[in-house]
């Protein structure tokens, strides 16, 4: 399967690799604008910016991580704005406090996301609809679901989960970049598994994976539910931010966890792609609003450059992989 | 997979799946017309369904250029944006009263074409998906529609456009005959002229269209250019509806306008479908809108009900159970 992955650069070095790769140029995006944003802003260096970045970057990027899995199987996910919303309405409406409570919300994040992604495996990979149109539907059900809950935007999430999550570890280290520590270290580990090959099998060539062997619904079904209990996991670091419910929180999502995916080099063809690249995409996206605020742009016109540098990194991600494949020829 | 499954049967048992969709869609809206009358007394009524028809005007617009985006196998994520593009020109550009209306509305609508048009170069050339290159010009063109405005658009909506959304001949809305007439232009274009099987042949397979003497390239930009003027168009109809632009005026239909595409039988990844599947899609899911805001529900429970039945109408229109019924009708039939 790694000679399907990376057979346009397989003959060089695993690190030129990684540096060529989509998540290679995200990642030197990102430590440019940092530069950038220390530039304009001397403290962006000091460990409170930096938390404070994290913090924000957080659930969009585990959004976005979310999402890689389904795009890399070759399928769209909507039902992220609708799982996002209706977690964060659940942990404002019912806060449980103390440590033990905010391990019960975010075992309970993590249930209503896999069981969502179970609806929609199944609509998929048995039931055989689009997957555009099937998560289509379970958005919308989960977003009126989040409604019913909470009719409008209030309520207040329990002050341990506000409190610790947006803060640091030992002074140091921010507690929300941990979760996207262990959504990375699972990935590693995922990707290498049987289930984990395959879904890269599937989304190159459905057909061909089929005939391989590769168990095609179990696998799209395992995304889905991936993904959907980081979308759960997504809004329960949404709720520690915000401190408050709001039941349309998660319509920002949609296009934003979208713009990170593929400003991480993962292609919504399928088939290739990395969920480290979603992430770095996601904090791309957040710190490029701290960088134009600090360079004195208005809030007004933040949507130009988001919308330039997502057009930009794509056809810079286009151009070196045709740099490359001519490179190949040679 | 249902993704390639598709493009190997075309011909006669596909002609056969579209026209049993369409006929679902057009039966299913009819059905829920009259079963309306059983839930409040108000529905169902002659002026009912004239609303209904209005509210879906909008949507048939919007969801032809939508569908010609997903013929091609497209997607078109910047239709709020040319909503709110389209309104926020007319209210400022134009006005209250009719000062240079007649060359004023073609060249807003000329604005959200070129729009569109650079939507599509930037897929053409610069092979950007068309996913992420329609997102990205949304934010942009919200963008400077917020700056532009500050905030706040401000104005009123010209006199021509409140006739044609709020003046009646013979007994039926001005809009409505409008909308009729770009019904019969959108099935023309899309059935009956070298365009229409360009963009189909187009979506149906790249490579052969490209080998038979389709100018693939320029052929490509053609949709993203008509769906943005499209967009454009149903911002000036909102601003003849609700006399003012607002920022968010086209957020709601983003997602419409692809259900509607979807429900009316076309694939999402392109070289199936018909207009007058996507305008059956358009008037169900006005229908829907309109009986389940009349029943008096919350919104959370509407909004519930919307998406379960969009489920349920997707697996009821699924390619294999329509074949299967069509068939089995034709046969019967014999």
């Amino acid at each position: 399967m790694s000679a399907v992955t990376a057979s346009p650069v397989s003959r060089r070095s695993p690190f030129w690799r990684a540096v060529i790769s989509g998540t290679g140029i995200v990642a030197l995006i990102y430590v440019l604008l940092y530069a950038l944003y220390a530039f304009w802003q001397p403290d962006a260096l000091s460990l409170y910016t930096f938390t404070d970045l994290v913090n924000n970057s957080t659930p969009l990027a585990l959004a976005a991580a979310g999402e890689t899995l389904v795009v890399i199987s070759r399928g769209f996910d909507l039902s992220v704005a609708g799982v996002v919303s209706l977690t964060n309405v659940l942990m404002a409406v019912y806060p449980l406090d103390g440590p033990g409570g905010a391990l019960a919300s975010l075992l309970m994040c993590c249930a209503i996301g896999a069981f969502v992604g179970v609806i929609n495996g199944i609509l998929v990979a048995r039931l055989g609809l689009q997957t555009i149109a099937a998560t289509l539907g379970t958005m919308i059900i989960c977003q009126g679901l989040a409604l019913v809950i909470l009719d409008a935007p209030g309520g207040m999430v329990a002050d341990f989960v506000t409190y610790t999550l947006t803060d640091t570890l030992f002074g140091v280290v921010p507690i929300a970049g941990l979760f996207l520590v262990a959504a990375v270290l699972l990935w590693l580990a995922f990707r290498r598994t049987n289930t984990g090959i395959g879904l890269y099998a599937i989304g190159a060539d459905e057909q061909s994976a089929r005939f391989s062997g590769v168990a095609v619904s179990g696998v799209r079904i395992t995304a889905f539910v991936g993904a959907g209990i980081l979308y759960g996991v997504a809004g329960f670091m949404l709720s520690a931010q915000t401190a408050t419910g709001n039941p349309t929180a998660g319509t920002p999502f949609l296009m934003l966890t979208f713009a990170a995916v593929a400003l991480g080099g993962t292609p919504l063809s399928g088939g290739r792609g990395s969920l480290v690249g979603s992430i770095l995409g996601a904090g791309t996206l957040m710190l490029l609003q701290k960088v134009l605020f600090s360079g004195g742009v208005s809030s007004f016109y933040t949507g130009i450059f988001q919308g330039f540098v997502l057009v930009l990194a794509i056809v810079f991600g286009n151009t070196v992989a045709r740099l490359l494949k001519k490179d190949e020829v040679r | 997979m249902p993704f390639e499954a598709s493009s190997d049967r075309r011909g006669r048992q596909k002609l056969d799946r579209e026209t049993v969709n369409t006929l679902v869609v057009f039966g299913l809206s009819i059905v829920l017309i009259v079963c309306s009358r059983f839930i409040s007394p108000a529905l169902g009524s002659w002026s009912q369904v004239l609303t209904v028809l209005i509210l879906a005007s909008f949507l048939i617009i919007l969801s032809f250029g939508q569908g010609l985006v997903i013929l091609i196998g497209g997607l078109d994520l910047s239709i709020p944006a040319l909503i709110t593009l389209g309104g926020v020109l007319t209210t400022t550009w134009i006005g209250t009263g009719d000062a240079g209306v007649w060359y004023m509305l073609p060249a807003i609508l000329l604005i959200c074409a070129m729009v569109g048009a650079i939507s599509g170069i930037g897929i053409v050339w610069l092979k950007v998906p068309p996913f992420i290159m329609t997102m990205a010009t949304s934010i942009v063109v919200a963008s400077v529609a917020l700056g532009y405005t500050s905030g706040t658009p401000r104005g009123g909506s010209p006199s021509s456009l409140l006739w044609l959304m709020k003046s009646w001949f013979l007994g039926v809305p001005v809009v409505i005959y409008f909308t009729i007439a770009f019904i019969l232009f959108g099935w023309l274009l899309q059935n009956f002229t070298a365009l229409g099987r360009r963009l189909r042949a187009l979506g149906t397979n790249r490579s052969a269209a490209l080998i038979a003497g389709v100018g693939v390239t320029r052929l490509e930009l053609v949709p993203y250019a008509i769906s943005a003027a499209c967009a454009g168009f149903v911002g000036m109809m909102l601003v003849g509806y609700s006399n003012g632009a607002t920022l968010r005026m086209g957020d709601s239909y983003m997602l419409p306008s692809i259900a509607a595409v979807v429900i009316g039988g076309s694939s999402i990844l392109g070289g199936s479908g018909t207009f007058i599947g996507t305008v059956g899609g358009a008037i169900l899911l006005t229908t829907l809108g309109t009986m389940i805001s009349a029943i008096g529900l919350s919104e959370g429970w509407r909004t519930i009900i919307e998406g379960a039945i969009i489920v349920g109408a997707l697996l009821v229109l699924r390619g294999e159970f329509l074949t299967h019924i069509g068939n089995r009708m034709l046969t019967r039939g014999k």
